[in-house]
């Protein structure tokens, strides 16, 4: 129904109002003297009264005004806003929308009669005021005041018009007017709103106050528009850097085109950013309806409201927050009486936090319930057939929590009674995931639970690798890189191992499964070995599934536009985007995670942890475990990251000598230098060649180790938990057949911090 | 083009409707395309081979600001592939844009609606499905290309019946 411009602002404006209001209701609850959260309240419900008179919505304005007279009451102190006052202006505040809701879709109010909230409204106000009509209003009251504290009703069930009602209308409307009388009165006394009817719009005006000033409502179909011929012009920009590159007198203009162009960028991002708040504000609402129904005590602390997201974004995150926080309430949060047996709090608290991180904006939902009962969850995926008992003894409680994850897992009751968390958990992961984010699960027994989500701040424009296979581009996103390795021919022979026609690449003596995309993309083509080309294996993390994408090339990283395709080419199930290049090239968007599934790197999560398992016996302590790696005389060595404390680079005559001990000078304070790999031995014509040593913690002193090379950080264990709890290959593979991976104490192959205590007393012996 | 002077072949039945045409000529056949349908010609263009896609498509073409997938004419009708640049038709399907590869775009003509007849029966089974009649000009015949059954989203699922 199509709606004139009066009527369509009219909505809006009214259901910001009322948004305020419900804000304003469960601030009141807390601080219920506060006059101008009270005056808030008014002033919302006033200007849809007042508008409403106007545009000939009568039985709004009926709703509206008893609502008023309500508000006028507690406004002037002779009420005070007690729990039934708020659940009733709760109630009426549904009221309302239902109504708006009518006039959107419908255009009309809708049939309908309002008596009974009408006359919960006069009833509220019975106690104080109004003995005229005392019969009448005992009446209303007798009926209505229990379904007010009934919180377990749904307040809409009062609105359509039960069939009892009907003898209750005619006395309940009576009342009304004769109320309005003295109401009103006091109200016209009200400095700004209650002037005469013709000054409506100015008060409506006032009282959206100062934000309406700077702020101006634009079409989200005008911002999309915009958003797209930004993009557009990200990829002229593209090209006209790449086209001027060559002349020193385009440089300078192409390099401001570049600035300004992404300041346009930035700026229309902005407008379509809206505060977090925008959905935080529900929350009060529901957390207070649902711990009253429930039974519970719950504070809600909300952080970092002005964190700003997306308005599509926000708007995709709404239902995953709802599902969060009501899984919160019902499995998180216990009962009072439980609590303080307990010795918690007799209150819960729960806590909605977003912050921005980079290019994601966190949320989460943290409560200090009874957590998740690990136990439950093992027996209930063995029982389910998720897991096989052998492997569920070995899962550690991380991975454990990831199952709630697993769509089979989260159906029906018995979860609830089960994991105590999990009801739809997939729901709220497919639909972060579908917004290209991310959600975790940490929960501690007795101490409570922490959800959170990881949502991109936009999608239209990502950063990309661009790489080249069959002589064409193809567009990486980043966010699923983790590294590039470059393979030259004459190394791909040795690198690249051959597992009966599977490719695996060792990284960091992992193996790693590798998928050539010329193969992939042509199938039965005539594709040069890997030993007659350059192969460059981007590592790829799709979900969790580790696996590394050779390529013929790589061009630079760029932002691209994400174009769509059309839905003929979407069903070959490997792109998902086109975007146009730089060089004006079309580039295809690979899909990490279509790819992966495709090449059939497509570890399911029992196989994936029944794979770490295996090669771990102890996944807790490994977890914690990264190391540097390190070579010394052809020999790899692993140093535990933790104690690194950095890597110096120096010419060799640096390091001197106090007796036969290497040490060096560094700062003005002596380090021993440990050199069992015998990297400092003199190398004739290379007396001055560069060495590095690894300075590293030990104890309360510092040591330095003398190395050739520093290959990599290399993770033991769950580096890539990413919420899944899914990795590839063990540590066995790591500490049995690439390296030792010894810690600082260790032994071989460089057991050089075993003589340290030795050598740091003799050396301070030689020093004094 | 040769009989492009020969066009008009009215008969003088005021009943009779005339369309504009956008001729195509593919090998010995002559097509045209009813220009309402047509958006833009985009001359000279190079798609992007897609990887793994059905054979009819011609790849991919940047069109104001989106990525247009085109159909190649040439595959659905089973000829060999052409090298060089080629001319885009961007069409207008119930499914939305899509982009007819062809060999090169010939001139706009105008036929009449007394002239068209439906597909011949002896028309082969895939061609009867891509065809929509044809227009019986001076010289030779117009065969008529319905953008809706060159849709892409058309021809794979035809192609998977």
């Amino acid at each position: 129904m199509a709606l004139d411009e009066l009527t369509r602002e009219f909505l809006i404006e009214s259901q910001e109002g009322l948004d305020r209001m419900e804000r304003c209701l469960t601030d009141l609850e807390e601080r219920p003297k506060d006059a101008g959260l009270i005056g808030d309240i008014f002033r919302s419900v006033h200007t849809i009264k007042g508008t409403t008179g106007f545009l000939g919505f009568k039985r709004l304005e009926k709703l509206a005004h008893a609502g008023e007279n309500l508000l006028g009451q507690l406004r002037e102190g002779k009420l005070v806003a007690d729990g039934p006052a708020i659940t009733g202006l709760l109630k009426l505040l549904d009221g309302l929308r239902s109504i708006l809701k009518a006039i959107e879709v419908e255009g009309s109010e809708g049939e309908g009669e309002d008596a009974e909230l009408i006359g919960l409204m006069e009833a509220l106000q019975a106690p104080a005021k109004v003995q005229v009509k005392q019969a009448v209003r005992v009446r209303a009251g007798t009926r209505h005041v229990p379904a007010s504290s009934d919180e377990s009703r749904p307040a809409k069930a009062a609105l359509p018009a039960p069939p009892t009602s009907s003898s209750s209308i005619a006395p309940a409307q009576e009342p009304i007017e004769s109320v309005s009388q003295p109401v009103s009165a006091p109200a016209a006394q009200a400095p700004v709103e209650a002037e005469a009817d013709a000054a409506k719009p100015r008060t409506q005006a006032t009282a959206v106050g100062t934000a309406a000033e700077s702020t101006l409502r634009v079409d989200v179909t005008v911002l999309n528009r915009m958003m797209n011929l930004v993009g557009e012009l990200v990829l002229t920009r593209n090209q006209v850097l790449q086209a001027t590159a060559a002349d020193p007198n385009m440089t300078l203009l192409s390099r401001r085109l570049d600035m300004v162009t992404a300041d346009l960028r930035e700026t229309v991002m902005k407008a379509r950013m809206q505060p977090v708040s925008n959905v935080f504000s529900k929350m009060p609402r529901i957390v207070r309806d649902l711990s009253q129904s429930l039974g519970r005590r719950v504070r809600l602390q909300l952080e970092g409201q002005d964190t700003e997201l997306d308005k599509s974004l926000l708007e995709a995150i709404k239902d995953p927050l709802t599902h969060a926080v009501r899984n919160s309430l019902d499995h998180g949060i216990e009962l009072p009486e439980t609590r303080q047996e307990a010795g918690k709090d007799p209150e819960g608290v729960l806590k909605l936090r977003a912050s921005q991180e980079g290019s994601h904006v966190v949320i989460e939902v943290s409560d200090d319930g009874a957590g998740i009962a690990v136990e439950k969850i093992r027996q209930k995926a063995i029982e389910r057939g998720l897991i096989t008992p052998q492997r569920a003894a070995h899962l550690a409680e991380r991975e454990l929590l990831q199952l709630i994850f697993v769509p089979g897992f989260s159906t029906a009751a018995a979860v609830t009674n089960v994991s105590g968390r999990g009801v739809g958990m997939d729901v709220v992961r497919t639909n972060v995931e579908k917004i290209g984010g991310k959600v975790e699960i940490d929960s501690r027994t007795g101490k409570g639970t922490t959800l959170r989500m990881r949502i991109p701040l936009t999608l239209a424009i990502i950063p990309a690798l661009i790489v080249r296979s069959l002589s064409q581009s193809f567009a990486l996103p980043q966010g699923a890189l983790s590294e590039l390795v470059h393979v030259p021919p004459e190394q791909a022979a040795a690198a690249i191992e051959w597992m009966e026609g599977a490719p695996l690449y060792r990284l960091r003596g992992k193996l790693l499964p590798l998928v050539f995309l010329d193969r992939l993309l042509m199938p039965g083509g005539d594709h040069k070995p890997s030993t007659e080309r350059e192969n460059f294996i981007a590592v790829l993390d799709a979900d969790g599934r580790r696996f590394g994408l050779v390529v013929d090339g790589l061009a630079d990283p760029e932002e691209i536009v994400v174009k769509p395709l059309s839905a003929v080419l979407k069903d070959i199930g490997l792109y998902s985007g086109a975007t146009v290049l730089g060089n004006a090239d079309l580039a295809l968007i690979l899909d990490p995670g279509l790819i992966a599934a495709r090449a059939g790197v497509t570890m399911s999560a029992g196989e994936e942890q029944a794979h770490a398992v295996e090669g771990e016996t102890d996944a807790e302590a490994a977890k914690k475990l990264e190391y540097l790696l390190v070579e010394a005389a052809g020999r790899q060595a692993a140093v535990p990251l933790a104690d690194v404390l950095r890597i110096e680079q120096l010419p060799l005559s640096r390091i001197e000598y106090i007796g036969y001990r290497p040490v060096l000078n560094f700062e003005g304070q002596l380090l021993p230098v440990e050199d069992s790999g015998g990297v400092l031995a003199p190398i004739e014509d290379k007396s001055d060649r560069q060495i590095i040593v690894v300075v590293c913690r030990e104890g309360n002193r510092h040591v330095g180790i003398a190395v050739s090379h520093v290959l990599d950080v290399a993770a033991g264990g769950d580096l890539f938990e990413a919420g899944t709890s899914q990795r590839t290959g063990g540590v066995t593979l790591l500490k049995d057949r690439v390296t030792g991976v010894v810690d600082l104490g260790g032994v071989a192959p460089l057991p050089m911090v075993q003589n340290a205590p030795g050598a740091w007393s003799e050396l301070a012996e030689a020093v004094r | 083009m040769s009989d492009a002077g020969t066009t008009l072949n009215r008969k003088g039945n005021a009943s009779a409707t005339l369309v504009e045409m956008c001729s195509v000529r593919l090998a010995q056949t002559l097509f045209g395309v009813p220009i309402t349908h047509i958006l833009e010609i985009v001359g000279a263009a190079r798609p992007q081979p897609v990887p793994l896609a059905p054979a009819f498509v011609g790849g991919l073409v940047h069109y104001r600001g989106d990525v247009l997938t085109t159909v190649s004419l040439r595959q659905v009708l089973g000829l060999p592939p052409r090298d060089g640049p080629q001319d885009i038709l961007v069409l207008e399907s119930s499914g939305g844009c899509f982009g007819l590869l062809v060999d090169s775009v010939g001139e706009v003509l105008t036929v009449s609606s007394d002239d068209y007849e439906p597909n011949p029966s002896i028309l082969d089974e895939r061609r009867r499905a891509l065809f929509a009649g044809a227009y019986k000009l001076k010289e030779s015949l117009l065969v008529k290309l319905d953008p809706e059954r060159l849709d892409p989203q058309q021809l794979s699922a035809a192609q998977a019946a």
